[in-house]
């Protein structure tokens, strides 16, 4: 029988007679899971109150997901008047996620828990334009690695991975059921399918300004916030919102592409992304250098050296006035269309990300200057631009939190508490029968050749 | 200067020339009366004392006083006793090379929570942030010096065969990125070459996972050993077990050079430069405390020693003369 087939068996509701105890328990097991995971109940009093549940039902949902792994209540909290309550934890060692995160010059890669702590990372540079299959590969050999250097991390349950592109959103899974066409090349390569069959686990893509959002809420700036919007400025330009706590990810996921908003500068009209993104900087300090405009970055190529755009943010950070005229330029526009989303929004806190805002003053201190310039007093009052101070570990922390939001929301979490692993979601295992009656059938057509 | 390495929350390396000095830096720093608290891993060490030396001379330049160097022993419980300790103290700033990862994570949180400037040398425990829980890392970068070692031992390894890789089972930024790059820089350069990894859990047992390796693959073409220390050990191991390997690591302790400059088992060594990193953390920490925004990572590149260029390496990098046997291998003594 396919996979599918059983799949669609268990899904049918029961009709008749007395429900089986998983079906009648897992909705409670899935409200308690929730209330300890998120620190809303800590106690089983806190937890009778939050769900409503009575005693015995609380101590035997506990009971139950103790037995799984999933919470721990070997720690006593603190007396308020009596004995000291036995705190109920999430055991956040349960399972561990693989993160990466891949931009156009470098792929990071790390370990987190269930919690999105992230217990190793590594990054490095790389090509984006290289084949997928040497990326992949790549991909393989570090996640290995880092498995192998983590013996005590708990059961791999999911890998989620941070790519440069938007990814729309299908609605079809709760995890990537196939490989989306983020970037050329993808459309025809089983990126995502390759990482199921090596690792048996489902796995996730987000666009990394959301993932960098994400990350940057859960463990960064955003800690303690209730709306946050986050700038990353690259190559491209892009933005993520947290509203109420949440990632407003839009009908399809393509949010916040700011890099496509036309702006000008003098006589100078463009895209923001081409007009202030790290391209234009690199344009603009090559000019400046060629023009005798800017002496550090002028020295600097008549050493052979190249012009990146940390080196005109490094040329800037030690005076040279070349190179802080191209950043603040960068700013005021980055901050001018930054301003028209404060205005509409009304977040507490903005965050500046990406290497040439987190290495550099002069770019935020401009940036700085335009959304308050142009923003409502009422906008303007209480709001904080900072820099981010977490780099790609950001994307690392998101793409675990994308990974955990996704396990763990009720929906999904229904169909696997029971089994006590992810791997179990009926939608994981339809995936995983599909990928072994492909890999039946190209067998079946290539014969392996002989020896 | 080429950095292969990306820092640990994959900053871009900036160049100690970032954190330069100027005469009107150091008077200022004069007149701000700064104290300075240092807490190292080891003080045993070449490494660790010429580092301490760059570290203590570049602050007396600047008339900031040291008032205190730990030696953590390796030992996290120390470092996490130490650090409090100072907290206490309240010196302008503290620079500290974080003996573990998770485990004093923590402690080294609570300098900054106090504020007190905290600069890490090596190493970040996985979740501290640059700005908000330390000022910057200064390091060598390590991902180029396994890259360097990889490059320094490939002549040495033929055709093909079994390559070791002896690196260190503890959760080490340092020591992971150069098991990282060498193995990367082997794959993609010498694929015909099968690499064997094993780890050490502590030097102790250095020499005895170096014979394990080498009963399972008595046909050892070459090994990395991610530094020298543990590497002097292997090569005892293999000698005393019959077996003559080239050796590449990291760092020009005494007796590597002397291996080294008389012929091996230790044949390259990709070297870090203490002295001027000690220099180097010093400067980012006046910088730090005369609130001027320092980067995240300053990273030092590695010097490729052989034994053609270790008289003079061993001067550079330990602002010290060779070692006479050393001298007399390469015929400079009369």
């Amino acid at each position: 029988m396919p996979a599918t087939a059983n799949m669609d068996a268990d899904l049918q509701p029961r009709r008749k007679g007395r429900p089986r105890t998983a079906e009648t328990a897992a909705p409670s097991l899935v409200e308690i899971l929730n209330l300890v995971r998120t620190e809303k109940a800590t106690t089983r009093q806190e937890l009778e109150r939050e769900s409503e549940l009575g005693r015995a039902v609380v101590a035997d949902r506990l009971g139950t997901l103790t037995e799984l792994g999933l919470v721990d209540e070997s720690e006593l909290g603190t007396a308020t008047g009596g004995r000291a309550p036995r705190l109920v934890q999430f055991s956040a060692h349960r399972g561990s996620l693989l993160v990466a995160t891949l931009d156009q010059t470098a792929l990071g890669v790390g370990l987190a828990d269930l919690g999105g702590k992230l217990k190793m990372e590594h990054h490095e540079a790389a090509d984006l334009t290289q084949p997928v299959s040497a990326l992949l590969d790549r991909l393989i050999t570090l996640f290995r690695w880092i498995v192998e250097m983590q013996p005590d991390a708990g059961e791999l349950w999911g890998i989620s991975i941070s790519v440069p592109g938007v990814v729309t959103d299908s609605g079809e899974s709760f995890f990537q059921n196939a490989t989306p066409p983020v970037l050329p090349g993808w459309e025809s390569f089983p990126l995502v399918e390759k990482l199921v069959e090596s690792f048996d686990v489902p796995v996730w893509l987000r666009s990394s300004v959301e993932t960098m959002t994400m990350g940057e809420f859960h463990s960064g700036a955003g800690v303690g916030h209730r709306a946050m919007l986050f700038v990353k400025v690259g190559k491209r330009i892009g933005a993520g919102l947290v509203s109420d706590g949440h990632l407003f990810r839009g009908a399809q996921g393509a949010v916040g592409l700011i890099g496509s908003v036309p702006v000008s500068a003098g006589e100078r009209h463009g895209t923001l992304e081409t007009m202030a993104g790290s391209e234009a900087i690199i344009r603009e300090g090559r000019q400046q250098a060629e023009r005798g405009l800017s002496p550090i970055l002028a020295e600097h190529l008549r050493r052979g050296g190249e012009i990146t755009a940390v080196e005109v943010a490094q040329a800037a950070h030690m005076g040279d006035a070349g190179a802080i005229d191209i950043l603040s330029q960068s700013g005021r526009m980055i901050g001018q269309v930054v301003a028209t989303l404060a205005n509409m929004l009304n977040p507490e806190l903005i965050v500046l990300s990406g290497s040439i805002a987190q290495s550099n003053d002069i770019l935020l201190a401009a940036a700085r200057e335009a959304i308050y310039g142009a923003s409502h007093p009422l906008v303007s009052r209480d709001l904080q631009i900072i820099r981010s101070q977490m780099g790609s570990s950001s994307g690392l922390v998101g793409a675990a939190i994308v990974a955990t939001e996704s396990l763990f929301s009720p929906a999904v979490l229904r169909d696997w508490i029971m089994a006590g692993r992810p791997q179990a979601h009926p939608q994981f295992e339809a995936l995983r029968g599909r990928l072994e009656t492909q890999t039946a059938a190209v067998a079946a057509v290539m014969p392996p050749p002989k020896a | 200067m080429v950095i292969e390495g990306l820092g640990p929350h994959g900053e871009r390396a900036s160049a100690p020339e970032r954190v330069l000095l100027l005469p009107e830096d150091k008077a200022r720093a004069r007149a701000a009366g700064l104290r300075v608290a240092i807490v190292l891993h080891t003080l045993a060490s070449d490494w660790a004392k010429q580092q301490l030396a760059g570290i203590v001379g570049t602050l007396g330049d600047c008339g900031v006083a040291v008032i205190d160097v730990v030696d953590c022993g390796f030992t996290p419980e120390v470092q996490i006793e130490a650090l409090d300790r100072l907290i206490r103290e309240a010196p302008d700033a503290i620079i500290s090379l974080p003996v573990a990862n998770a485990k004093v994570a923590a402690a080294h949180a609570r300098v900054s929570a106090a504020g007190i400037k905290l600069v890490l040398l090596d190493n970040v425990p996985t979740g501290l942030l640059p700005g908000k829980d330390y000022v910057a890392l200064i390091s060598a970068d390590n991902f180029g010096l396994g890259k360097m070692a990889a490059e320094g031992l490939a002549p040495h390894l033929g055709e093909d065969g079994e390559v070791g890789v002896l690196g260190y089972d503890s959760d080490f930024f340092a020591t992971n990125e150069r098991e990282i790059a060498f193995v990367k820089w082997m794959r993609i350069n010498r694929p015909r070459h099968r690499l064997h990894v094993a780890r050490f859990p502590s030097l102790a047992e250095a020499g005895a996972t170096a014979a394990a390796m080498a009963k399972k693959q008595p046909d050892l073409k070459g090994l990395f050993v991610v530094w020298d220390t543990p590497a002097i050990a292997a090569a005892a191991a293999l000698a005393s077990a019959g077996l003559s390997v080239p050796i590449g690591t990291v760092d020009l302790g005494k007796e590597a050079a002397i291996s080294l400059s008389g012929g091996g088992p230790i044949v390259t060594i990709a070297a870090q430069q203490p002295f001027r990193q000690g220099q180097t953390a010093a400067s980012t920490t006046v910088t730090a405390l005369l609130n001027r925004l320092t980067p995240a990572w300053v990273a030092l590149p590695g010097v490729s020693v052989t034994a053609s260029n270790v008289v003079e390496s061993f001067q550079t990098i330990w602002r010290s003369p060779a070692p006479r046997e050393v001298l007399r291998q390469q015929n400079l003594l009369r």
